[in-house]
């Protein structure tokens, strides 16, 4: 059973080769932009050699460690956005493709059940490409870790000081991690929606997925001016519950973040037991069941001849 | 002998189109069996009935087991080609071989590699970059490398050139088949493989118009070209088909002993296609 959902994912990772393209794409271009940013500063020689020592002699590490924590957040989030797109592609292709290129015919006719295959889709969805989007965020990271610490030693600074020394890394990285892989299961009823529609349209399928997230809220306004389905299914992204305080949104709003971190350890800003033991969270899941399950039922039952 | 494939009754509705009626028929242990019938006779779906790829009605049971309940325990056991079911255009012939040892208990990926080295097939390929013929070829080498108990083939040559269908078979009987092993197979060119047959089914409108042993065949049709006064006694003994050839009748009977048409003409064991078709048309009538 784990054997072969590790070739079904293999098989994954070969068929949608986006999946770890993109996190090296966003990986190159982002450390592109951090060497270009530095070859930038480095034009303006007399502010540089204020700013480096300033932030080495007058700044404290809590105010290095801020800046550091937001910049490398910052440098994720390009990550994040792309991680949404990227799923959201792959899962309404995953069932669709292998009908559209008739290829499904052949993958059935090997000792595989219709549900190990569903289920295949539906982890490289919710765990496999969330992890590797975490791995193209971490060697990002490293990248521009050395390439900063090189080229603040070349301009006269301490790296250990003002880099090493103040950058909460593995904080960082395991902040990031939890994030990435709860917002994936927080998510995971659309993921769920996605392959329903992906095993059960016959075109179309980014029209056909949409096509009820924004006309049954429209028509539930229009008929009973009121907003449940648009609070439970188009607010949902933002009311991730593993934040103590604030939500996923202040990721993205700098303010937001200095007040937050001034207080508190970035981890924690984090509460797994919350996320864990919320109902929404559950409710989620439960409804990812049920549609992994019905997408499983229309590849096995739907007659492709 | 054991029967591989025991059906009872079995049918599959589409709405108010029987596709299967009602059929009931066994394929034993080391035979090869053809299933010939016109385009929407219900070929592809028996087959993918036998498969588990549909449901159906009736009692179907393959190896012992139920195929659409135990699919995945009979796929370890049975393989199938069908020209509707392509190899994947974007995977690489080594992927594809990692893919079916990874998920196949059955499968040697020595024997699939040692079988596409008598091709021009490179594992590092896509099987978009192979030719049809190709694509085939890796195909069967996958097949073939699985100890299956069961083939099933659904117009696996269709589209090839004469060159490729003839080695496709040849390899089969060469590499692939023996005692131990049970072919079914359909197919439009009959003629090309009616040598190779050990048993054939005729269906039509989902039923089954014959089902016989070849050598039976021989035994059961024999076919009669005459003239004049000859044809005419011919005919007397009722054949079921008759047609014209360099003005000669051709007569097609059923059941009608050599002995009782000897002398009337020149006596011929018939063609499976020339029975086919009389098989078809007497069904028609």
């Amino acid at each position: 059973m784990i054997a072969n959902q590790l070739t079904l994912i293999r098989r994954e990772l070969w068929e949608h080769r986006s999946i770890w393209i993109t996190p090296v794409a966003i990986g190159v271009v982002v450390s592109l932009l951090v060497m270009a940013m530095l070859a930038l500063a480095s034009g303006f020689a007399k502010e540089l050699d204020v700013a480096i020592f300033g932030a080495q002699n007058l700044a404290d590490e809590e105010q290095r460690s801020i800046a550091l924590i937001m910049h490398f957040l910052g440098t994720s989030w390009i990550f994040l956005i792309a991680l949404a797109i990227l799923t959201v592609f792959y899962c309404l292709d995953s069932l669709y493709a292998e009908r559209k290129d008739k290829s499904i015919l052949f993958w059935r006719s090997l000792p595989v059940t219709d549900a190990e295959t569903v289920i295949s889709k539906l982890l490289t969805a919710v765990f496999v490409i969330p992890l590797i989007t975490c791995a193209g965020i971490f060697v990002t990271h490293l990248v521009n870790l050395v390439v900063t610490s090189i080229w603040v030693s070349t301009k006269g600074g301490s790296a250990g000081t003002l880099i090493w020394g103040s950058l909460p890394l593995i904080d960082i990285w395991l902040f990031t991690f939890i994030v990435v892989i709860s917002s994936a299961i927080w998510m995971s009823p659309f993921i769920g929606w996605f392959l329903l529609v992906s095993a059960w349209t016959k075109r179309m399928p980014l029209l056909v997925a949409f096509m009820p997230i924004i006309v049954i809220p429209l028509l539930e306004w229009i008929v009973f001016r009121t907003r449940f389905f648009a609070s439970a299914v188009g607010d949902r992204g933002d009311n991730l519950p593993i934040f103590h305080v604030g939500d996923i949104k202040m990721l993205f709003d700098d303010d937001e973040w200095l007040r937050r971190i001034h207080d508190l350890q970035l981890l924690d800003l984090i509460d797994i037991g919350k996320f864990l033991t919320h109902y929404e969270t559950w409710i989620g899941i439960i409804v990812a069941g049920l549609f992994t399950t019905a997408a499983i039922y229309v590849r096995r039952f739907r007659d492709e001849s | 002998m054991s029967s591989l494939v025991t059906a009872r009754g079995v049918s599959k509705h589409f709405g108010s189109v029987r596709a299967v009626d009602n059929v009931s028929f066994e394929i034993e242990k080391g035979r090869i069996l053809g299933l010939i019938g016109p385009n929407g006779a219900g070929k592809t779906t028996l087959l993918k009935a036998v498969l588990g790829l549909t449901d159906c009605d009736g009692s179907l049971s393959v190896l012992g087991l139920d195929p659409f309940r135990q699919r995945k325990q009979l796929m370890q056991q049975i393989c199938f080609i069908a020209d509707v079911a392509v190899l994947p255009r974007w995977i690489k012939v080594s992927q594809l071989l990692d893919y079916v040892e990874g998920v196949h208990p059955n499968f040697s990926r020595r024997s699939a590699e040692g079988f596409l080295t008598h091709t021009k097939i490179q594992s590092g390929s896509k099987v978009r970059e192979l030719s049809k013929g190709m694509v085939t070829q890796l195909h069967l080498s996958i097949i073939m490398a699985i100890d299956a108990k069961l083939l099933v083939l659904d117009e696996p040559t269709l589209g090839l050139d004469i060159i490729f269908r003839k080695e496709f078979y040849a390899n089969l009987l060469t590499d692939y088949f023996d005692e131990e092993r049970t072919i079914l197979v359909t197919t439009h060119q009959v003629e090309e493989i009616e040598n190779l047959l050990t048993d054939i089914m005729f269906i039509n409108d989902g039923k089954i118009l014959l089902d016989s042993t070849m050598d039976a065949l021989n035994d059961t049709y024999v076919e009669v070209r005459a003239s004049g006064e000859n044809a005419a006694r011919a005919r007397g003994l009722g054949p079921i088909a008759e047609s014209e050839m360099f003005e000669k009748s051709v007569m097609l009977f059923e059941g009608v002993s050599r002995e009782h048409l000897e002398g009337l003409g020149e006596l011929r064991i018939p063609s499976v296609a020339d029975l086919f078709v009389a098989k078809i048309k007497e069904a028609r009538k």
